[in-house]
């Protein structure tokens, strides 16, 4: 039981990052049809920034600049991605996002090297919960990830410019005709995605370092936490996220004790929680039309 | 100031591709007057007014409001310039809450190609908005009832009344129906026709309908155009359209009295 709320704690704060890029991918694909696979770009680059950065700032202010320095460079891709001609199709704009992808990868390999980047934590030690060992940066990510999740869908509930981003996911023939620019609330949902895919590795880079290349991964899972809820919901894909990351870790950690497997387990992470996540949509789209 | 109607098109044309839907049109709309633009389906009546609202670009022909040549301009600057559609299936944000729908028509129109400046300026415009949606609540209270609810789970009457609502909100001065009556009941018909005119006679709005309807739209207008093919083939005052040979065969199911001739559907042309 130990073993398991241990893996339970991990699999919550990685799940939570995948949240967040989840999310970013939901917000993007409602307000405009495009599957952004650049996603765990922005992730990799908030988690490289970060490593670059805190050596010479304090750390809040350090994931700040992070946050909006990838924000900016979301809206950027977003301007690209969604066209400067008038009518670039979703299709169109989903590959040129694989392309970024694989230019920013190109790029940090680069400019940071091919090994893992991490830095360390601030806190000097675990909390011992009744046996259970919690690092106060998972809490951290946890934490700091639902405040994000809640954030962002009170903005678009509450404030007029993110109720704009919900008429365009709504209807973008409406939004046009009311005069809004649909090609501009992309960029925004763009930068405001980008940010939170990076905050989510801003935050949890000290617990799992990233390299170049991570943003495969972390697109793959993030776009099945955003599966989980059709990639329509903000609620689901945080939900699914979290499922995510608690399914790995529990694959992992048990899949050490079959003899024979062993260290071999980690390789298998991906594609078992994946194989988890498939049956789980499979599960709730039937219960979806039974209703 | 000018002596140029509200709302001139000249020569307009709309092409899909090789496809042409509005061919060489040319109309025009004086400040408060109601006018309908009539036809069957498919002879182009939607294009001209997406040609004319900015969502398609014109590939040729003039559309000026207040004189001013807004040709071929981005949907928000025609908003901005008075004139807002209300499109076909009405196209609410069924998500957002009735209130939220209506503001948005008031936010679109301080949109000029970026979301920040827009939202600031938005704000910075307040309190003029609120007097603006008490004043639209006053003229529609339902929508002050159903404020707080998804305006996709309001009924289709409903629907197009926040839909004009919305254009209220942006200060429309021209207000383009694009198929008021299609999918709505007779008495719910009435209903919005009775809202229409006294939002003509006392708030000044101007009206131009676009419908396949064309009892319902030659009672409530004073004049009409007849599109078919994407061209002209007639105009003049309702009540002359009305008498018209070619109109009551082809529109108004033959019958003898108009008034009582309104069919559900509108039987098709026989060209």
């Amino acid at each position: 039981m130990r073993e398991f709320l241990q893996l339970v704690v991990v699999g919550v704060s990685t799940g939570s990052a995948y949240a967040l890029v989840g999310i970013g991918m939901v917000l993007i694909f409602r307000t405009t049809g495009i599957v952004n696979f650049a996603q765990g770009s922005f992730a990799v680059l908030g988690g490289l920034f970060m490593v670059e950065l805190v050596d010479d700032m304090h750390g809040m202010l350090a994931g700040f600049v992070a946050v909006l320095v990838v924000g900016f460079i979301g809206s950027l891709v977003g301007f690209v991605a969604v066209g400067f001609r008038h009518r670039t199709t979703p299709l169109a704009s989903l590959i040129i996002t694989l392309g970024i992808a694989l230019l920013i990868a190109s790029l940090n390999l680069l400019a940071f090297g091919d090994r893992p980047h991490t830095y360390p934590t601030i806190f000097d030690r675990a909390w011992d919960i009744g046996g259970v060992l919690v690092q106060p940066q998972y809490v951290l990510v946890a934490g700091v990830t639902l405040l994000a999740a809640l954030l962002l869908t009170l903005g678009l509930q509450r404030t007029i410019a993110g109720q704009a981003l919900v008429a365009c996911a709504d209807s973008r023939r409406a939004a046009e005709l009311v005069g809004i620019d649909v090609r501009a609330v992309a960029v925004v949902a763009f930068a405001v995605s980008a940010g939170l895919s990076a905050l989510g590795w801003v935050l949890l880079t000290p617990v799992d370092p990233v390299n170049y290349d991570s943003d495969v991964r972390i697109a793959i899972n993030g776009f099945a936490a955003a599966a989980f809820g059709g990639l329509a919901s903000i609620r689901l894909a945080y939900l699914g996220g979290l499922v995510l990351g608690i399914a790995q870790q529990l694959v992992v950690g048990y899949a050490d004790q079959i003899p024979g497997l062993g260290q071999q387990a980690r390789q298998y992470e991906l594609a078992a929680a994946l194989v988890i996540m498939l049956v789980l949509i499979g599960w709730r789209a039937r219960h979806e039309v039974h209703e | 100031m000018s002596a140029a109607p509200l709302l001139e098109i000249d020569g307009l044309v709309v092409k899909y591709g090789p496809a042409v839907a509005v061919d060489g049109v040319a109309l025009s709309l004086e400040r408060g007057e109601r006018v309908a633009l009539i036809g069957p389906n498919g002879a182009g009546k939607s294009s001209l007014l997406n040609g004319v609202c900015g969502l398609v670009k014109p590939a040729s022909g003039r559309v000026l409001l207040d004189g001013r040549d807004l040709t071929g301009r981005a949907p928000g600057e025609i908003v901005r310039a008075g004139l807002t559609q209300v499109p076909e299936g009405r196209q609410v944000f069924p998500t957002l809450p009735v209130e939220a729908n209506l503001l948005l028509g008031a936010y679109g129109r301080e949109f000029r190609h970026e979301l920040v400046t827009a939202t600031l300026r938005y704000i910075g415009r307040r309190s003029e908005i609120s007097t603006r949606l008490e004043r639209v609540y006053s003229l529609m209270p339902k929508l002050h009832e159903l404020r707080e609810r998804p305006a996709g789970r309001t009924s289709g009457g409903e629907q197009q009344m926040v839909a004009i609502g919305r254009a209220l909100m942006a200060e429309t001065r021209l207000l383009a129906i694009d198929e008021l009556s299609l999918g709505l009941a007779p008495l719910v018909v009435q209903d919005l026709s009775e809202f229409l005119l006294r939002l003509n006679e006392d708030e000044g709005v101007a009206l131009l309908l676009v419908e396949q309807n064309a009892v319902l739209a030659l009672e409530l207008c004073s004049r009409a155009y007849v599109l078919e093919a994407g061209r002209l083939v007639l105009a003049g005052p309702s009540n002359e359209l009305e008498r018209n040979e070619t109109v009551r065969s082809a529109y108004l199911g033959g019958g003898l009295d108009v008034a009582e001739a309104e069919p559900d559907t509108p039987t098709e042309p026989s060209s």
